[in-house]
């Protein structure tokens, strides 16, 4: 009899997992792509293009993606903290420094929060910011070439969260530590992290023609984990807000430990009190070991410098600079509205969004409405700060953004929901399911003065059936929304790269007719280019055999070269002539222990190979280019160590 | 007498707007190429409709063997039309304030469109003798050897005026700026010729 | 006994059949019903037979916890259940709900009684995986519906919110604490 039980539960669970399947494809044709007027919405008729940018982080993949709105294509990768392949960025010996860390050759990062830079709180889009989050790093990637143009590393941080959000004018990238760290660091017992680890927030300065990074000041903070933060903006324009949790100082068993407070914080830092005090002669230069690494595009290389000092601040020294806001349950991400004037943490273990307002927090701020201190900063009066709460009915609230028609969207991770809700009333204006367990969502502009907001992508952990299986491992899942209307409409599913932690978008207009489509081949300032075949040539010096070689459709200049020994370390250093846009060249040989090299038309690249065996080795192109393509090789004779034979070259001989 | 003679020192004139825009447009369109390729023709040279069409259009030339564009250097056009072209102008301007000042016939300013049409037709001529050459005298060792249905060898010369398929590319001829700067220049001292003789009519009346 | 499963099973297979036989929306109200939440949609739909049972199918499969599953699906809460978690489900069992003043289990799985019925079992619910050891570290606890529960360790027994943990079942997703009683949410 309890076998016939449990037999017919099971009967029944898989019974209504078959109808709920059913269900599911019923409402795909009530609701999804088969409903004509959503099709049209996402319909990108061939050769027509889309209305938007968005770039979607990778997350472990340690790169960008770059997408279009609505129809969710994806147009490119931009490598950034991982070395790729593709293109043989970290492989090829220019961009190999781009990837030099204080801790040696890294080549990877977890690669988190891309933010736009802005010009009067509006996106500009010259330049996309985003952070690694394992070794603590900032990118900065050019919006015209869309490659990875520096990289500069944070020190005296760890778990580089907090990051990369810039302040409206681009004065500052912004850099917060998650896990608090000994500073500077060394040997001591884990159990004493209390009130002798320390928080740095970094502010990185941006140099306003080329985008240079320097890092202004780093403030260090209480021992708090520093989640995620904003700039203000607007009227709160000056002010940098981030939010915190394990306000207990745990160092272990973080999820009961750090889960004993009933509020954490939202630390809203007056950067430019700071700024003019450091500017003033405060602060204290420390030591620190930090790389600085910076691609120049017009030698096509990047250099890696080693920094050595960092200037710090203590609160303590700056009094006034900074208050801590009590905002509950662990709250994960600190948004900030167009206008500046609220203040968003969405306590990740509650069910409701609490709202600070910028003005009642000057206003407590003035009138002393203090309630207590940590480790000398002052904690405003929770009553006293809060301009509102929003019951939303969903559970896990992560992030927010704005479509800049006073409406806040939040996603909720655990009741996997999008929640419309209007700023001022906290009133829920509508709910819509995703697909499943969103994590950041994002609104093109949605974290600016200006929203471009139409459509809003939800970024899913979980992907499960929403494509067709491909095994244990899936790509996530992101979803669009039309946001046009009083309801949001679900338009489209599409599988992201990697694990996206948040994302950037604008109109299509403001990035279209910057973007690059060749190097100048007479602006090369590359050392080892050529800009006339005639110059292509084979240099010995010692075992380094440095090759100058040019490529045209549909060959290499030279084909054939003799002399190369066994142990020598050979260069290849390509240049590719061509000055016709999407034409690149690429070249890889037999044996190669990095990767393929592609070359954009007027770039020049270089490979290392170092042969290991007598014998005459083929290389080619490997971009299909042209018609004769296939034709595109050569052969590289490589002899015994102790030969003679002196180095040729030739073409067409 | 004196309205004429004016048109006709402005028609003179506006044919040195060849200095400063391209008479002629050759433009290349196919599927890969949604911006086209174009040459523009200038009085004393070639140049890409963008900045490395040329390049991108021998590069192209060079599988079917053709020759590539030539350079100022390589044609003798390119040093005796601008000559000719400043010499007409400065005659056609003669011309006109000879009239003004000291009557002349109204018959020269049809004498001076008369030289300037012939050779106009001349260079016309000239041009297209140059497209077939440009089109027609390929390398024998091209890559690509392409032959029309009946077995002769295909011809690239691109069209002397309006368009073309030459393989997947579409080729368009058209005059440009400079080009419709001469043509209106000679217009005007057409009409300049008919108020001249207009008015030397009425005063013979 | 063998016709008696038959009968089981063509009585349930046309259940099923009925339910998904539901009528489909008519093209022309596309539009509107677009905007509508599926009842059937999301992950606590998709069909998996391999992983871990995750809380919803453990509670499903419990014959003591049948009034409190009706009630999460009387609550449309399955899709809550379901999610990565970590969530940690108070479960009180059948006899708990008896405990209740008569009645009131009925008035609550009434239609217009769902909001009262949702606070009540997301007080149950916390965000987080803690094994009744860890539970003793807390005072308090962060319940689903924003409100905090008590908790109390008396010898070698815990309790939450004045229910007793009787047992505790891991979950895919979380763990379940089978409890004596309902927790009723202080009102504020």
């Amino acid at each position: 009899m309890k076998n016939f039980k449990i037999g017919a539960a099971v009967c029944v669970s898989l019974m209504i997992g078959a109808c709920g399947n059913q269900g599911n494809s019923d409402a795909n044709s009530s609701k999804g792509a088969l409903n004509s007027n959503i099709a049209e919405k996402v319909y990108i008729a061939p050769g027509e293009r889309d209305e938007q940018y968005a770039f979607l982080s990778g997350g472990y993949s340690g790169n960008l993606t770059v997408y279009g709105l609505p129809s969710g294509r994806m147009f490119k990768e931009i490598p950034v903290f991982s070395q790729f392949p593709t293109s043989g960025y970290g492989y090829s010996e220019e961009t190999k420094p781009m990837l030099n860390t204080s801790f040696g050759f890294i080549p990877w990062d977890d690669l988190h929060h891309p933010d736009i830079s802005q010009t009067n709180g509006e996106l500009d889009g010259r330049w996309i910011f985003v952070n690694g989050n394992n070794t603590p790093r900032i990118a900065r990637i050019s919006l015209s070439t869309f490659e990875t143009e520096e990289i500069i590393e944070i020190p005296n941080s760890a778990g580089n969260h907090s990051s990369s959000f810039i302040t409206e004018n681009t004065e500052y990238v912004v850099a917060g530590t998650r896990f608090s760290v000994p500073v500077p660091q060394r040997d001591m017992p884990i159990n004493e992290y209390k009130s002798n680890f320390k928080g740095a927030l970094t502010f990185i300065d941006v140099e306003p023609e080329h985008g240079h990074m320097d890092i202004k000041f780093q403030l260090l903070m209480p021992g708090f984990n520093y989640d995620l933060s904003r700039p203000g903006r607007d009227k709160s324009h000056g002010w940098f807000f981030f939010s915190t949790y394990n306000t207990e100082e745990a160092s272990s068993l973080l999820e009961v430990n750090a889960s004993q407070n009933d509020k954490d914080f939202i630390a809203a830092v007056n950067w430019q009190k700071i700024e003019e005090f450091v500017n003033n002669g405060g602060g204290t230069m420390m030591p620190a070991q930090y790389a600085h690494n910076v691609y120049d595009e017009s030698t096509h290389t990047a250099t890696s410098d080693m920094m050595e000092d960092v200037l710090t601040v203590d609160p303590s020294e700056v009094p006034g600079a900074i208050y801590l806001l009590p905002t509950p349950k662990s709250p994960h991400g600190c948004d900030v509205d167009p206008t500046g004037q609220y203040i968003i943490g969405s306590g990740k273990l509650s069910a409701d969004i609490t709202v600070h307002s910028f003005d009642k927090m000057l206003a407590a701020i003035d009138g002393e409405q203090f309630d207590g201190e940590a480790y000398g900063i002052p904690i405003l009066k929770f009553e006293e700060v809060m301009a509102g709460v929003v019951k939303s009915g969903g559970l896990g609230p992560l992030h927010t953004e704005f479509d800049g028609k006073g409406n806040a969207y939040t996603t909720f991770f655990i009741s996997s929901e999008v929640v419309k809700w209007e700023l001022g009333s906290w009133e829920v204006v509508d709910r819509q399911p995703t697909y499943y367990s969103v994590g950041h969502l994002m609104i093109p502009g949605g974290n600016s003065r200006k929203p471009h907001g139409k459509y809003l992508v939800a970024m899913n952990k979980i992907t499960k059936d929403r494509y067709l299986p491909t095994g244990p491992e899936m790509e996530h899942s992101a979803q669009v929304y039309d946001i046009s209307g009083e309801k949001m409409q679900l338009l489209y599913d599409f599988p992201t790269h990697g694990e996206p932690h948040y994302a950037a978008g604008c109109d299509a207009d403001l990035l279209v007719n910057n973007s690059k489509k060749i190097y100048r081949l007479d602006e090369n300032k590359h050392p080892y280019a050529i800009s006339n075949p005639s110059d292509a040539r084979v240099e010995r010096d010692g075992n380094e055999v440095h090759i100058y070689m040019s490529t045209i459709r549909s060959h290499f200049t030279p084909d054939n070269i003799e002399g190369i020994k066994v142990g020598d370390k050979v260069y290849f250093h390509i240049t590719n002539h061509e000055q016709d846009f999407d034409v690149p060249h690429g070249f890889s040989i037999i044996g190669q222990g990095t990767s393929e090299i592609l070359v954009m038309p007027g770039q020049t690249k270089t490979s290392l190979w170092e042969p290991k065996r007598v014998g005459v080795w083929p290389f080619y192109c490997t971009d299909f280019c042209s018609a004769l393509h296939q034709e595109m090789q050569g052969y590289v004779r490589v002899s015994p160590a102790d030969s003679n034979l002196e180095l040729s070259w030739s073409l067409g001989e | 007498m004196k309205k004429a003679s004016i048109l006709m020192i402005i028609g003179a004139a506006l044919i040195l707007g060849l200095f400063a825009f391209p008479m002629w447009n050759i433009q290349l369109g196919a599927p890969q190429y949604p911006e086209p390729l174009g040459i523009d023709i200038y009085i004393n040279g070639l140049k890409g409709q963008s900045e490395f069409d040329l390049q991108n259009i021998d590069g192209l030339n060079h599988y079917i063997g053709m020759k590539t564009l030539p350079k100022p250097e390589d044609m003798w056009e390119f040093t005796v039309f601008p000559m000719v072209t400043i010499a007409m102008s400065l005659l056609g301007i003669i011309i006109g304030l000879v009239a003004i000042f000291r009557n002349a016939s109204p018959n020269w300013f049809l004498f001076w469109f008369l030289l300037m049409s012939l050779f106009g037709v001349l260079g016309i001529y000239d041009f297209s003798q140059w497209l077939v050459d440009y089109g027609t005298d390929l390398d024998p060792n091209a890559i690509m050897k392409l032959v029309n249905p009946d077995g002769s060898p295909m011809q690239y010369n691109p069209p002397l005026f309006g368009h073309k398929k030459l393989l997947n590319f579409d080729a368009y001829s058209y005059p440009k700026v400079g080009g419709i700067l001469l043509w209106l220049g000679m217009m005007c001292t057409l009409v300049a010729f008919w108020l001249g003789r207009k008015s030397s009519r009425n005063k013979a009346q | 006994m063998k016709r008696l499963i038959t009968t089981a099973f063509v009585a349930i297979g046309l259940l099923i059949t009925n339910a998904c036989n539901a009528p489909s929306t008519p093209q022309g109200s596309t539009e509107e019903s677009s905007t509508e939440l599926d009842k059937t949609t999301g992950q606590a739909f998709v069909e998996d037979d391999v992983s871990n049972p995750n809380i919803l199918q453990i509670a499903v499969k419990s014959e003591d916890h049948s009034t409190l599953v009706a009630a999460v699906q009387a609550a449309d809460l399955e899709n809550a259940l379901v999610n990565a978690g970590p969530l940690m489900v108070f479960a009180p069992v059948n006899a708990a709900f008896d405990k209740l003043p008569e009645g009131t289990v009925e008035t609550l799985l009434k239609p217009e009684n769902k909001g009262d019925l949702a606070n009540i079992l997301k007080f149950h619910v916390t965000p987080g995986n803690y094994s009744v050891d860890l539970i003793k570290k807390f005072k308090k606890l962060g319940q689903a519906n924003d409100q905090s529960v008590p908790v109390e360790v008396k010898g070698e027994d815990v309790y939450v919110g004045g229910a007793k943990i009787i047992a505790s079942v891991k979950a895919s997703n979380g763990i379940i604490h089978v409890v004596d009683a309902v927790m009723l949410p202080p009102s504020e």
